[in-house]
């Protein structure tokens, strides 16, 4: 069974959001909506350090979906809207089926990962970008980071993959141990997110 | 015997009519009115889109959710003052038995009618019963809810019966033992949408389901004081004094046991001094204060005047029953947004206008008062839903035969 999952090396991510602009323009997420966004460990706003013993300390961290393995979201949606592709092992979410309640929002541990379309989605431009696959955007519907399932399905890499100037995203079947992701993890000391929530998340941070 | 009934004689004079007589037909009016403007808004909300309202990605359940726990605890009272007595076949409260219910028929329609504002997509409710994922504690809490109103119904429905000769003493015993089941699982299952959240650190405790019923027979208890003294005030029902005088020493321990369960909660919460002080500090001293003390201290005052038996005069009951209606409001919205209060990620990250309400500044800013305040549209739609609860309890006094039977 297919495992997908993804490493992201917090020694190489220079924060420069190439990854969100491209799965934006991929997806064609709604404006003010960002499935993934470029977090700073550091000050009070993005891109500031904060002071330390040792001087000044920045580091970023790309957070979206975490695509757990033991999900919080599916357990909790009423109608099984939002649910985990057995092949893939991907968390997907049926915008059609999706009945607007929030509860996936709330009991998501991942903060800010989900997000919920509160108008009719708007554009920056009038016509569509990136894949042609990929599913129409709702209003008043709950939607996040598909890993590019479009792009999956026919044996291409998610969007964020490909545009990673610093190349520090890895990609590939966790169960496969000549992928990818799992010769970056093999190698490296990592670590997941919130751990302690037990979602078992297929997203690792390498350290 | 120290029971205050002085008041008693004073208003047990007037003969109630045969039918409610124009109190109830304005009060039909004026809550449809209400309902009505408040489906209005409901569609501005739809057309418009819930961007209208104060509620963001962040923060994404807001006053509707805070409404639903506090009608669902009010629907509790009704139920359980009036199926206790006959579930265990002792002296129950006085002829208020059938008023009680209706209070909870009208509570839970209340109930359901927030639910249903805060979905984005209210044409796909139908999709509940026709995917149902059973292990989802939202899907069990439809479900319960819908049996609630139903066997609230029923059990209104046998008490009429029983009055008639048409039910018999034992059918409605067991009635009401099943009402009373259901309506101990309703207020757990209401608190498991968020007590069985992980990723909330404030919501995720045992405690929550009891601490929920016990918050429920407060509000509900004080529910039903008023409006049975309203009721016995508009001569509608005869309300002997020594029963509103044991409601509120059942709405007195009802009180002490919520404020026990609340503080064996902070204590387990701060005990550790880890990351459960910071829920303690926001509750205390930080951004929900307000709401924190408001809850002690309308609990305290109801308490009092529960408890001293010179002050259980009918207004003060009233104001204790108000009191403890305020106090499990200010202990909804305290649990809803204090949830939401404490990110789990709280780094800083692009801020758009549908991350979080107070999207203009940082996450800190963002994070210094109260995460979310709701707006006029949701107060105008929230005021709707309330205004149908009492369309609907004024239509029950208007069309059903709720006054006591001539027997008891």
């Amino acid at each position: 069974m297919t495992h997908y999952g993804m490493a992201i090396d917090m020694q190489r991510c220079v924060g420069c959001n190439a990854c969100t602009i491209a799965c934006k323009s991929t997806n064609n997420v709604p404006e003010g909506v960002f499935w993934t966004r470029v977090h700073t460990d550091g000050g009070d706003v993005p891109d500031v350090p904060r002071e330390t013993a040792g001087g000044l300390y920045m580091n970023y961290i790309t957070i979206g979906c975490q695509h757990c393995e033991n999900p919080a979201c599916v357990k909790v949606c009423p109608v099984g809207a939002t649910y985990r592709d057995e092949a893939t092992g991907i968390v997907r979410q049926d915008y059609d089926k999706c009945i607007g309640c929030r509860m996936c929002m709330a009991a998501c541990p991942y903060t800010g990962v989900r997000s919920f379309n509160w108008e009719e989605p708007k554009y920056a431009m009038d016509f569509a970008t990136g894949d042609i696959d990929v599913p129409k955007h709702e209003k008043h519907v709950v939607e996040k980071c598909t890993f590019c399932y479009q792009r999956i399905a026919k044996g291409e890499v998610p969007a964020c993959m490909e545009l990673c100037p610093a190349r520090a995203r890895h990609w590939g079947d966790l169960d496969d141990p000549e992928s990818d992701v799992s010769k970056a993890l093999a190698g490296r000391e990592y670590a997941q997110l919130l751990p302690e929530m037990g979602t078992k998340p297929s997203v690792y941070y390498l350290v | 015997m120290t029971e205050n009934v002085s008041t008693a004689g004073a208003v047990k004079a007037p003969s109630a009519p045969a039918k409610a007589g124009k109190g109830a037909t304005v009060g039909i009016v004026v809550s449809a009115i209400v309902a009505a403007i408040g489906i209005a808004l409901w569609m501005v909300q739809l057309s418009g889109g819930m961007v209208q309202t104060a509620m963001r990605n962040l923060d994404s359940w807001g006053l509707y959710i805070t409404m639903f726990m506090f009608f669902v605890g009010l629907s509790a009272g009704g139920l359980i003052i009036s199926s206790v007595p006959k579930a265990f076949g002792i002296k129950g409260f006085g002829g208020i038995s059938k008023v009680a219910v209706m209070t909870s028929i009208a509570a839970t329609v209340a109930a359901i009618g927030f639910v249903v504002v805060d979905l984005g997509q209210p044409l796909r409710v139908w999709e509940l019963f026709a995917y149902s994922n059973l292990g989802s504690p939202l899907m069990w809490d439809i479900i319960v809810l819908m049996v609630y109103l139903i066997l609230s119904c029923v059990y209104l429905w046998a008490q009429v019966g029983n009055e008639k000769g048409k039910v018999t003493h034992a059918a409605l015993r067991v009635i009401s033992v099943v009402a009373l089941v259901c309506a101990v699982l309703v207020h757990s299952v209401t608190a498991w949408i968020f007590g069985l959240q992980q990723s909330h650190e404030m919501w995720h405790t045992a405690l929550l389901a009891p601490w929920f019923v016990s918050s429920a027979l407060v509000c509900g208890t004080g529910l039903v004081m008023c409006a049975a003294v309203a009721l016995r005030a508009a001569g509608y029902l005869k309300w002997d004094q020594s029963d509103l005088v044991k409601l509120a020493k059942l709405l007195a321990v009802f009180l002490l046991v919520d404020l026990y369960f609340f503080g064996c909660d902070l204590l387990t919460e701060g005990f550790p001094a880890a990351s459960g002080m910071a829920v303690v500090d926001m509750l205390v001293s930080g951004p929900l204060a307000p709401f924190f003390w408001g809850e002690i201290i309308l609990s305290a005052v109801a308490v009092v005047l529960c408890v001293v038996p010179q002050l259980r005069t009918t207004p003060l009951m009233v104001v204790a029953g108000i009191c403890a209606i305020a106090a499990i409001f200010c202990k909804r919205a305290q649990l809803l947004v204090g949830g939401f209060q404490i990110p789990n990620v709280d780094l800083p990250a692009v801020m758009t206008p549908f991350t979080v309400t107070n999207w203009e500044g940082n996450m800190a800013q963002a994070y210094a008062g109260m995460v979310y305040w709701p707006t006029p549209l949701e107060l105008g739609i929230a005021l709707g839903v309330v205004g149908l609860a009492f369309l609907v309890f004024f239509l029950g006094l208007k069309l059903l035969p709720l006054k006591p039977a001539e027997q008891e």
